[in-house]
């Protein structure tokens, strides 16, 4: 049901995303999903009005690379879900490394499904 | 001189909210801030894995208290147009009406916030203290003040009657006829301005690569107003978003100050216009698939992302709040200031920690 909705794989998310921003699209947010085995990393875009939608699957071990040398603001919530789901994202332009939300002593990866 | 590292918050006078600004300074300019949160997270899109699609509504309504309604109508907004249900026109003008009621305060309330921060406590006040004539509004119309549970799935839980027309109006005017005066303080006293103009000024260019929304995005000359979309009954009302074009903390005010005025319109132009008929429909089936739904919150735009699998819990529900999109624009903003202005310069974000951190 998300509108202009494409899958994209790991290893051209970075071109997309370069693509993306050349045709004038916003950085509106970003949403991670545990789904299996796997994450579920959607980008939410915005250009007058409409949104794109691009999402790339990640395996639980995996990384990914970091949106936050094309889009900045992308740094705050790619910390968020290495906090809350476990996620590394290589290339953060400022990365928490973990500790955005969470402190020393709190449970890793909170938000993966089947945590309490 | 050497540089200083100090930091800001997340206890500060100015602050309602826990933030923390990590700011190196030379002499007394900043150079680079670096924010830190997380003093309050919640985990509160965790409860809405666990809690069903109707007591959702009552999660979301406490991510902020001060835009509490605008996050359950974008949590029901979305859950709607998952099921293809077509609610009454009259649920969606008393949205409007209790949407826009609800920017009025938090302006109002911002309005107290800055005034008090830049230390004129009398100005603090007086718009304080008419906030709370919106706030009796909200009470005569629902039974309560801050949460007003308002809105549910299928509709709105609550009417409102002639009889609550008719004290919105007079209170709306008697808001307007207060405004002249504060507006005046607020736009051309000259103790304001000087804490206010050309300080913390975001360019259009950069409010643009730093993705902003809201008053933030709209002070600096960017046009986006997510109303403009149409949706509830935003398409049968005529308005335009308010701009300014210098970016900097008085032009932040200015558009906030306008966007009251705009909201008074605006409920005018809804109860000029509001239906009779029902106020929702019945909730039937199951709940499948996933969606945006976004709407103009004080703040800016707020992002809804809902994914449901059929049962009665939501698979995922992701929030991105305004202010989580403006926290970056303080990073680009500081740099440059004087310390004694990084307050007045996050204030007119504002920022709200308690969305943020949901």
């Amino acid at each position: 049901m998300l509108q202009n909705f494409i899958v994209v794989e790991k290893q051209n998310i970075i071109e997309e995303i370069k693509k993306t921003k050349s045709e004038g699209y916003r950085f509106a947010a970003m949403t991670c999903d545990h789904v299996g085995d796997e994450l579920e990393l959607t980008y939410h875009f915005d250009l007058n009005y409409e949104m794109k939608n691009i999402r790339v699957v990640v395996n639980m071990n995996e990384s990914i690379e970091s949106i936050s040398s094309i889009y900045g603001p992308a740094f705050l919530i790619e910390n968020e879900f290495q906090d809350l789901y476990g996620v590394v994202f290589n290339g953060l332009i400022i990365d928490y490394k973990g500790n955005l939300y969470l402190s020393k002593d709190a449970p890793k990866a909170p938000m993966l499904k089947g945590e309490k | 001189m050497a540089r200083t590292t100090i930091p800001f918050g997340p206890q500060h006078p100015v602050l309602p909210e826990p933030i923390q600004l990590k700011l190196v300074l030379d002499d007394d300019i900043v150079v680079e801030a670096i924010p830190s949160i997380g003093y309050v997270h919640r985990g509160l899109e965790k409860l809405a894995e666990i809690k069903d699609l109707h007591q959702t509504v009552y999660i979301v309504e406490r991510v902020c208290g001060i835009c509490s309604f605008m996050h359950s109508m974008a949590y029901v907004r979305g859950i709607e147009e998952l099921m293809g249900m077509q609610i009454p026109d009259r649920a969606e003008y008393l949205r409007v009406i209790w949407a826009e009621i609800g920017r009025i305060q938090s302006h109002l309330l911002w309005l107290g916030l800055i005034a008090d921060a830049f230390g004129f406590e009398s100005l603090f006040m007086e718009t304080w203290k008419d906030r709370e004539k919106i706030l009796d509004l909200m009470e005569m119309t629902t039974g309560n003040r801050v949460i007003i549970s308002a809105n549910k799935i299928g509709g709105t839980t609550k009417d409102m009657t002639e009889e609550h027309f008719t004290s919105i109006l007079n209170t709306m005017n008697f808001i307007e006829d207060k405004l002249k005066g504060v507006d005046k303080v607020f736009l051309n006293d000259y103790t304001v301005k000087k804490r206010l103009v050309g300080v913390g000024v975001l360019t259009k260019s950069d409010a643009e690569d730093l993705c902003c929304v809201g008053p933030t995005a709209r002070a600096s000359g960017i046009k986006y107003d997510l109303r403009k979309t149409g949706y509830s009954a935003y398409k049968y009302l005529d308005f335009e978003p308010l701009v300014d074009s210098q970016g900097d903390c008085y032009a932040r005010t200015v558009v906030r100050v306008n966007e009251i005025h705009q909201s008074i319109d605006l409920i005018r132009q809804a109860i000029s216009k509001i239906p009779k008929g029902d106020i929702a429909v019945p909730f039937k089936g199951v709940v499948t698939g996933d969606v945006i739904s976004r709407l103009e919150q004080p703040r800016g735009e707020v992002i809804y992302y809902i994914k449901a699998n059929g049962t009665k819990n939501l698979s995922r529900l992701k929030i991105r709040t305004p202010t989580f999109a403006n926290i970056p624009s303080i990073l680009k903003m500081a740099p440059g200031s004087q310390l004694a202005d990084i307050p007045i310069l996050i204030l007119t974000v504002d920022p709200c920690i308690s969305c943020t951190e949901r």
